[in-house]
């Protein structure tokens, strides 16, 4: 497979140079394991695997509509279902992002040398040569979840350490509505993993629900950015579940840009093992009245990791700016670790902005009570555990995606 | 039923309970009154179980040994303790937390598990008992319940529970008389010739609704004084100034300077 290349990814490769790989120093990156990620192989895209070790739909919450496959950075045309017109409603279109204009690509993923902002992001932009560009025509609000699926198997047709890149580019046309879940999964016993990029671009009056589900192999990286920009009065919801992979890392850009935006962002890590999970989330205000939520909750078992690097920027002229902020976490062992950190940066007037974070165990009251009623020890601490997480898993509208993760998070009803 | 000899629990250095012994027979009501820091809930937690005491003594229920059980275990030999403060659990449905309770004490009986549709009659009755909709069961537990909301869900649980012993702690604490009369009335339906009661109460109030067969008095981590009902009339009366005054034995011989030197 030859991907062509869009002309934007030559400048990003070009911009490498200057850029420079992260290092601990950057903020951003600080609880990255950074001597990994040096190892990785970023590279262009390979194409479908015959045989994946497991059974797709088994390892997928069973969603109505279309269905996407992205494997090893390459759309999967087998795999996939770019049903429209009946199912996904008129005026709803998906496109290979490989066979998309280049002035289409270009809109969504060319950007100000100031805006690429680390190496990842560069290389990601530089070698995502294929993925898939959803558009919502005006006015159009299709009923069923578009279900983008990203599947890597490291070594597979590349090297043990291969990252492979892929971009989903989504335009929500104005006063339309729609949802779209982001599936990552991984495969295979190398320590490869994946890159991917979603831009999305909200018209006025548009709303528009986004779930990611990272859930790669516990040897893998994955490096997951989110980018949206909200038009007038739109409304964004996104809901992440951050939780497989060794350094599962999910960035989320988010730009009020039109007046009366509202973003609601939630999301759960949950880390078992060596895991580090990491939420580098940063909100930016830039027109009135906006209001934006982040409520992220962390579970940390054994010796993993988390980390909540939740940014809110209220730009000159975003008076009357609404802004939130909530990272709650519960610590499972004694040598599991949370590093939560605030940045706040509030350059209008008449500015609400609230922010808080809190770290603590189980409960020992709580387990008394349940135990007190007969529930025993072992299931007493999963239903505390459940009720933590549960509050955010109920954030997400679909009933297949919230049962797919209590089902993961072993929370399933006996 | 109930047997409690010499029971002893400390935190640390600190005795709380020196030495209590009380028995409770089938289908009695005990009250027990005393002032605040007396020992009331700590021998109420003993009781169902709670880690963090360094327990001596005996207390068997139908002679089966409290003492050795964990507090699940407890729950399905049939104890149940009414919570002075109700915990909060957020993310957990009350529903869902009831009959997961009531299905851990069945499975633990070696009985057979109630489906989602039968405990929904069960529930229902339970409902009715304190007076509480169902929009109450579709909360999480306790989260954001008001302080009489909280006392009726133990009552609910403890309808829904059906315990051989039940031990209500200050349940009448921060009660207004409307969600008092109410809890009152869902305890006195659920008194039965199989079914003990112990209701822990700082006040006489609660016991013009619950009807106590016997009342006894406990000063530092002791049971001073047992009698019937009058003897909480009388200490509505007389406060447990007399309590405190004859029966510490540790009791500093003048007042200590700026202790008020009575009720």
């Amino acid at each position: 497979m030859s991907p062509t290349a869009p002309p934007v990814s030559r400048s990003a490769i070009d911009r490498l140079g200057s850029i420079g790989v992260p290092t601990k120093r950057d903020e951003a990156w600080r609880y990255a394991p950074h001597r990994k990620l040096a190892e990785l192989v970023f590279g262009p895209s390979q194409g479908s695997i015959d045989e994946l070790g497991f059974d797709l739909d088994e390892r997928l919450p069973s969603l109505d509509g279309p269905r996407i496959v992205i494997v090893n950075g390459v759309v999967d045309q087998e795999r996939s279902s770019f049903i429209t017109g009946a199912v996904a409603g008129a005026g709803v279109s998906l496109t290979p992002l490989a066979g998309a204009s280049s002035d289409l690509v270009a809109t969504q993923f060319e950007r100000a040398g100031d805006d690429v902002t680390d190496a990842y992001l560069a290389l990601n932009l530089a070698y995502s040569t294929d993925g898939v560009v959803i558009e919502i025509a005006d006015g159009v609000r299709p009923e069923v979840p578009i279900h983008v699926v990203t599947v890597v198997v490291p070594g597979s047709t590349a090297a043990a350490t291969n990252m492979w890149c892929s971009a989903v580019s989504i335009h929500v046309g104005t006063g339309s509505s729609a949802t779209v879940v982001e599936t990552r999964l991984g495969d295979g016993d190398d320590v490869g993993g994946s890159s991917a990029l979603t831009s999305v671009h909200l018209g006025d009056d548009a709303t528009f629900e986004h779930v990611v589900v990272q859930d790669l192999r516990a040897t893998q990286v994955h490096l997951g950015r989110v980018e949206v920009t909200l038009g007038e009065r739109s409304t964004l919801r996104t809901r992440s579940f951050n939780l497989g992979a060794s350094y599962g890392r999910l960035e989320y850009h988010i730009e009020l840009a039109g007046e009366g935006a509202v973003a609601d962002m939630s999301g759960l890590f949950s880390g078992v093992g060596e895991q580090t999970l990491d939420q580098q989330i940063t909100v930016v205000h830039l027109a009135k009245n906006g209001t934006s939520r982040q409520s992220f909750r962390g579970v940390l078992d054994d010796a993993s990791v988390g980390v909540f690097n939740g940014g809110i920027d209220v730009c000159p002229g975003a008076d009357g700016t609404d802004a939130e902020q909530s990272n709650d976490n519960l610590l499972l062992s004694n040598r599991a670790e949370v590093n939560t950190q605030p940045r706040l940066e509030i350059l209008a007037d008449e500015v609400a902005c609230k922010h808080g974070a809190t770290v603590g165990q189980l409960d020992d009251t709580a387990l008394y009570y349940l135990r007190s009623r007969g529930i025993a020890a072992d299931d007493a601490r999963r239903l505390l555990i459940r009720g933590f997480a549960d509050q955010v898993v109920d954030d997400v509208g679909i009933d297949a995606v919230r049962s797919w993760i209590s089902h993961r998070l072993g929370h399933d009803d006996d | 039923m109930l047997h409690v000899e010499n029971l002893t629990a400390a935190i640390g250095d600190k005795q709380i309970l020196k030495g209590l012994d009380l028995d409770v027979g089938a289908g009695e009501v005990h009250a027990i009154m005393g002032p605040n820091g007396s020992g009331k809930s700590t021998f109420a937690h003993a009781l169902a179980g709670r880690d963090g005491y360094e327990i001596g003594g005996t207390v068997t229920l139908d002679g089966a040994d409290l003492l050795e059980m964990t507090p699940e275990a407890r729950a399905a030999a049939g104890v149940f303790l009414g919570f002075q403060y109700p915990v909060e659990i957020p993310g957990v449905n009350n529903m869902y937390f009831l009959r997961t309770a009531l299905n851990s004490v069945r499975r633990a009986r070696g009985e057979t598990e109630i489906g989602a549709r039968d405990f929904l009659a069960v529930a229902k009755d339970a409902m009715a008992l304190v007076e509480m909709k169902q929009d109450f069961l579709d909360r999480a537990v306790n989260a954001g319940f008001s302080g009489g909301e909280k006392k009726r869900n133990e009552i609910l649980q403890m309808a829904v529970m059906q315990p051989r012993l039940a031990i209500l702690d200050e349940t009448d604490s921060g009660l207004d008389i409307d969600a008092l009369r109410i809890i009152a009335g869902g305890v006195n339906a659920l008194r039965s010739p199989e079914r003990s009661m112990i209701v822990i109460t700082h006040y006489q109030r609660l016991l013009d609704y619950i009807k106590p067969d016997f009342v006894h008095v406990l000063v530092d981590g002791r049971i001073v004084q047992s009698g019937d009902y009058t003897l909480a009339l009388h200490l509505e009366d007389h406060g447990y100034a007399d309590f405190v005054n004859t029966d510490l034995n540790d009791a500093p011989e003048r007042p200590l300077a700026g202790a008020p030197s009575s009720r």
